[in-house]
């Protein structure tokens, strides 16, 4: 007889329904089946107490196994992938943003007067950037902006840990002379560019594993091409 | 709050990200999951990694969870698939009861032979030499106490299947065990 063949005796059906008769777990109708049938067929008790001596062995053997290692759980919740807050919302949300946005949402006569002094100082700073610009210019070629601001480094996609705050990432990318670039992509990964002259493949191993080791902040750093 | 609606807002709240409720969920089904899949694939290591992906699983599909069965239910059948691709891939362990108790067989050593002359210890060894396939059920009846239609949720087959599987599992356990020298006079 096969384990999917239905052609059974009484009997062997009832001996089916044993295990989970003994166990508690059978349904209403089939536990009353079996008890009807053990009632007339007290030769079948004999059953009972052989799945009894099963099952606790089998208990013992399970109680027996360890559980998880300390740490497991650790593991499991770095590795979550994470659907993160845009980083942009998370910044809005910052305290220095806050402060900002009071300044021009509750104009003061200071703060008017304040704005007026920036504003002038902006002006003054981009008529110097443009003239420095024509200045270059006249020295030929040109350069791309991404060449001028940091060109020369490595890039790497990093995701960020749930817990790590707008600090701890302004901390981080300055610890590594790194700007985001680009992000975030799905799986709330980032692109970061860290300043480098050296550009070897031993200098982006070096940084991605220095990357690595700050786990408060970083979930994940992997090298991107340039 | 009983075992099932404390289990049915941790899936709710997994649901929503929140990380708390899978340690929560975790905490409660580490030890169940974990045995379940190291019965059936034998190392630790493999097991700890394995019950990892189950919960993994647990968080990025909790919004699918219905409720329609228990979340021990699920998550078990989550290990269960787990485990099976596992033990195809590594070939090492057939779903063939023969091969293994032949690899149980080879391992006797000075401390199982003083077991032999324990009957419950001799039972546990019995349980040892199963296929995967029989040692799974009886694991998930027993030890999980699953109910038939719970069994058939979690290995994928049907209710008359579970049935019959369990029947031959423990005919295999008692022919098994009469070779080790103990005729329990079934079947």
């Amino acid at each position: 007889m096969s384990e999917d063949e239905t052609a059974l005796s009484e009997r062997d059906e009832i001996e089916m329904l044993l295990p989970w008769y003994v166990g508690g777990t059978l349904d209403a109708i089939d536990r009353d089946r079996v008890e009807r049938y053990l009632a007339h067929h007290p030769e079948v008790h004999r059953q009972l107490e052989l799945i009894r001596e099963e099952r606790h062995a089998t208990i013992l053997a399970n109680e027996a196994l360890p559980t998880p290692p300390a740490g497991a759980v650790e593991r499991l919740m770095a590795s979550l992938p994470m659907r993160r807050p845009d980083l942009l919302a998370r910044l809005l949300a910052s305290e220095g943003y806050r402060s900002i946005a009071d300044f021009f949402s509750q104009p003061t006569p200071r703060a008017v007067r304040y704005a007026a002094y920036a504003a002038a100082c902006l002006l003054l700073v981009q008529s110097l950037a443009i003239t420095a610009l024509l200045l270059e210019g006249n020295g030929g070629g040109y350069q791309t902006a991404a060449g001028k601001d940091g060109g020369e480094g490595l890039s790497f996609f990093v995701a960020f840990t749930d817990t790590a705050s707008t600090a701890d990432l302004t901390r981080l990318l300055q610890d590594f002379d790194a700007r985001i670039i680009d992000g975030p992509k799905p799986g709330g990964i980032y692109r970061v560019k860290v300043r480098s002259s050296d550009r070897s493949p031993a200098a982006a191993a070096a940084l991605q594993r220095r990357l690595a080791e700050r786990r408060d902040i970083v979930r994940l750093a992997l090298p991107a091409k340039e | 709050m009983n075992e099932k609606a404390h289990d049915a807002q941790l899936m709710a709240r997994i649901a929503a990200q929140d990380q708390a409720a899978l340690r929560g969920l975790y905490a409660r089904h580490q030890a169940r999951v974990f045995r379940f899949l190291l019965r059936l694939v034998r190392q630790e290591a493999i097991a700890e990694e394995l019950t990892n992906e189950v919960f993994l699983e647990a968080w990025r599909n909790a919004g699918r969870f219905e409720g329609k069965a228990s979340t021990a239910t699920w998550l078990l059948s989550i290990a269960h698939h787990r485990a099976v691709s596992v033990l195809r891939r590594r070939r090492e362990e057939s779903w063939n009861e023969e091969e293994a108790a032949e690899i149980a067989d080879a391992k006797d050593t000075p401390e199982v032979e003083l077991q032999k002359t324990d009957k419950a210890a001799i039972l546990r060894r019995c349980l040892e030499q199963l296929s995967p396939e029989h040692r799974e059920v009886i694991d998930l009846v027993y030890y999980h106490e699953m109910s038939i239609g719970a069994v058939s949720s979690i290995v994928g087959i049907p209710e008359s299947t579970v049935k019959t599987r369990m029947f031959y599992a423990r005919k295999r356990m008692s022919e098994l065990l009469k070779t080790a020298g103990v005729d329990r006079g079934w079947p």
